[in-house]
């Protein structure tokens, strides 16, 4: 590397650890910090202490059967995401801030060493994240320095190997491959798709049946054989082991960087329309708008805005603001909501699993609340807007709410559905109580989340890998949302027991009762909400 | 049509603003003049409702901001200093919005008629990240504009628009004021108070140092060769308190 660049890195690096030692500084922040370690220390704990209980000889079993499992479904997983990535890819593959085109575009740099600069603040990053996997992947590799190592590797591999494959599909834009992108992605999903109906059809071949056998199949093994490679480094059980496959795997991410290097030349027109793109995306991100904004300059402009008391308009801004920026992750997440009945029923386990449940509560509870903003959440930069309407709090605050609930409960329905369609022994009624019970929970989830911005308001995204306070913050506000939804469930699931023992009628009564004590405790946490909002200051400037 | 007694706000322990009191009748423009940090942000922030005074009463259009901030903010037209617009909505959606928000029925002949005299007719359909920071503006001071207030608040209102821009941007403040409103301007510019204000306000560390008529200021501070009476009543005003702090 350009011994410039090399010391530009070095004191990027410097600079993000000053940061985050400032951030310590604060009390805020320190107790985020602390935190965020505390439940990493509880996690990891938990998991070894569970491990000390089973015996020597059923601990060497897990290990093995969890190899086994690494073995098989790591390869297919790491192809599902280059795959993922051809598919969805919509910024460059090395992107330059504003800062560095002006800075280093303009400067004596040779392109090669602006791409193995950008590849080793990647690489510098990665660090950080494999530490973070060792603590928790050393129970399988046998040591946490053999985790770091496979995990450094594989996620240098992953980043170099999207690069590259969305370069090559860049280089051939234009050319007669490249019209083929479309029907082969189309041909692969039909594959899975064909392949997710014959397990659910099969009564004794699951899912897990038949990527096993591809895996292990000779097309299988010539498909995956790069990514073989870095299952084989997380399962190595000796270190001359480790030390082989990690030779082949540098020899791989070498050849990958060449490849991305020679690519580049090709490409360099388009990365820079694409790098500009994806600055002014970040920008807006900041800003609190989306990441996936439409590009497009001029639209067609709805000509009313329905009033409805003062809650229209809120509500209408926020269908539209979902309509440009989030439609296409609505599409995503209800496609994935869609899909979890047939997958479920394929993988064979049962919905009451908790292994199930936790999934669908992390997905709703935190994974969609954190993707999909339209909200206080995304207009902390405009609450002057809010604060300056003359409609009621209240009606603002429900008008905020109205877009962000009603699109998540079409996520929500499109799983119960799927699951009703899929699942041997759901029936509808059960569909409908889980319909009815959706919605009060889905607005509890929302009325918690934005009460708690307008508390603390914090912004949308971590400034950095390494922003533990972000976090910090994130976890333990998800930790109290689940425990608020806890007490309203229990709450709620207690007076539809004690209306059954009192009244001993059929369960429709104590389902009501249930449903209306829920009901109620959204209402009591909307009225936090806004007072929230009635306390909340914008920025104080004093001037 | 504004009246303020007593208005005092403090930050934690700091005190932005010290008894302020003044009152604007409908057709004034009122012009805030300080150095940074005196306080002219925090008051019209606290004016139109977005930050709660310590002390004191602020009334717009015979409402108080704190017992009644509907019915205040109902007249009142606020123009921040970095009009932060909703990014995924058009230029004439943020019209629509601010219509259905005021409650303006049949707002489109008047719409068009402020896109016109803004020179944005052109920008109607268009993404307001989009625009630049000028003509953003400008779709702030049509939303602000489009209720009729009787009330109007700027804060900076010139910054970030060319020569043409600040000529109907200034055209279109005293239209306002002809037409009845009370307008209160925050700004640097002394320029633009000579032009346009009726009344000066010149805040220093918080506090009123200087408040009367356009022609009380020049009648008592007087023009020099260099520099006019404004100038001339501004710094000796901010000068002569920090040289006295000193």
């Amino acid at each position: 590397m350009d011994q410039a660049l090399f010391r530009l890195l070095m004191l990027r690096l410097r600079g993000g650890f000053r940061q985050r030692l400032i951030q310590l500084t604060s009390l805020r922040g320190l107790l985020f910090f602390l935190a965020f370690v505390g439940i990493i220390w509880l996690l990891v704990a938990t998991n070894s202490s569970s491990s000390d209980m089973v015996s020597m000889s059923d601990a060497a079993l897990n290990r093995q059967a969890l190899s086994a499992q690494i073995s098989t479904f790591m390869p297919i997983s790491m192809l599902a995401m280059s795959l993922l990535t051809v598919a969805l890819t919509t910024g460059p593959t090395f992107h330059f801030s504003p800062a560095e085109i002006n800075f280093l575009f303009t400067g004596p740099f040779r392109r090669r060493d602006l791409i193995i600069y950008k590849f080793g603040a990647y690489v510098a990053g990665a660090t950080l994240s494999s530490a973070l996997i060792a603590v928790f992947a050393q129970g399988q590799t046998g040591s946490a320095l053999s985790a770091f190592f496979a995990s450094l590797l594989t996620i240098t591999f992953v980043q170099l190997n999207s690069a590259v494959i969305v370069m090559t599909s860049q280089t051939l834009e234009g050319s007669r491959l490249a019209r083929i992108r479309y029907p082969v992605i189309a041909l692969l999903i039909t594959a899975a798709a064909a392949s997710i109906v014959y397990a659910w059809m099969a009564p004794d071949r699951s899912l897990f049946d038949l990527l096993s056998a591809f895996r292990y199949s000779w097309t299988g093994t010539i498909i995956l054989i790069p990514y073989i490679v870095f299952a084989e480094l997380f399962v190595s059980s000796s270190l001359s082991q480790l030390a082989f496959w990690g030779c082949i795997a540098l020899l791989i991410n070498t050849a990958l960087l060449r490849a991305a290097i020679v690519l580049d030349a090709r490409t360099t027109d388009r990365a820079l329309s694409d790098n500009a793109r994806e600055s002014s995306r970040w920008e807006r991100v900041k800003q609190g708008g989306s990441y996936w904004a439409t590009q497009r300059a001029e639209v067609r402009s709805f000509r009313f805005s329905p009033a409805w008391g003062g809650l229209g308009p809120i509500a209408w801004r926020q269908a539209l603001n979902v309509a440009r920026n989030s439609l296409k992750v609505v599409a995503v997440f209800t496609g994935i909501a869609a899909c979890a009945g047939p997958l479920i029923a394929a993988v064979g386990i049962p919905l009451s699993d908790p292994r199930v449940l936790t999934v669908i509560y992390t997905f709703f509870g935190f994974i969609l609340p954190r993707t999909l903003v339209c909200d206080f959440r995304g207009d902390l930069s405009r609450m002057e807007i809010y604060k300056t309407l003359p409609i009621a709090p209240w009606r603002i605050c429900a008008g905020q709410l109205v877009v962000q609930v009603l699109v998540t409960y079409v996520v929500v329905l499109s799983l119960i559905v799927s699951i009703t369609v899929f699942e041997k022994g759901f029936v509808t009624s059960g569909a409908l109580v889980f319909a009815a019970f959706a919605l009060p929970l889905t607005v509890l989830i929302y009325t918690i989340e934005n009460t708690i911005h307008l508390l603390f308001p914090k912004k949308l995204v971590p400034m950095g890998r390494a922003d533990f306070e972000f976090l910090g913050r994130s976890l333990v506000e998800f930790i109290a949302k689940t425990i608020v939804i806890l007490v309203a469930v229990a709450a709620s699931a207690a007076v539809g027991f004690a209306t059954f023992t009192t009244f001993r009628t059929s369960l429709v009564l104590p389902a009501l009762a249930s449903w209306i004590t829920l009901a109620l405790i959204v209402l009591l946490t909307l009225v936090l909400m806004q007072n929230a909002f009635r306390r909340f200051a914008v920025a104080e400037t004093v001037d | 049509m504004i009246t303020v007694t007593n208005f005092s706000k403090q930050y934690k322990g700091f005190t932005a603003v010290k008894d302020l009191s003044f009152s604007v009748e409908p057709g004034q423009i009122l012009g805030l003049l300080g150095p940074n940090g005196a306080g002219k942000t925090t008051t019209l922030r606290a004016l139109c409702g977005i930050i709660p005074p310590s002390s004191g009463r602020l009334v717009i259009a015979g409402h108080d901001i704190a017992e009644a901030p509907i019915a205040a903010k109902q007249n009142l037209g606020y123009i921040p200093d970095d009009p932060r617009l909703f990014d995924t909505m058009t230029v004439w959606e943020h019209l629509a919005f601010t219509a259905a928000a005021y409650k303006v029925t049949g707002f489109e002949e008047r719409a068009e008629a402020l896109l016109a005299s803004f020179e944005l007719t052109h920008k109607r359909d268009t993404l307001v990240h989009n625009l630049s920071r000028g003509m953003r503006q400008k779709v702030a001071i049509a939303c602000a504009f489009l209720h009729d207030p009787k009330v109007i608040l700027f804060d900076e209102p010139l910054t970030g628009l060319d020569p043409q821009g600040i000529r109907g941007i200034k055209q279109a403040i005293r239209e306002r004021a002809q037409a009845g409103s009370a307008i209160i301007i925050s700004s640097h510019l002394l320029s633009l108070f000579e032009d346009l204000c009726t009344h000066i306000m010149v805040l220093n560390l918080g506090e009123c140092r200087l408040f009367g008529t356009m022609d009380n200021v020049a009648s008592e501070f007087g023009q020099t060769e260099d520099s006019s009476a404004l100038e001339e009543a501004y710094f000796t005003i901010t000068q002569n308190k920090e040289t006295g702090q000193a």
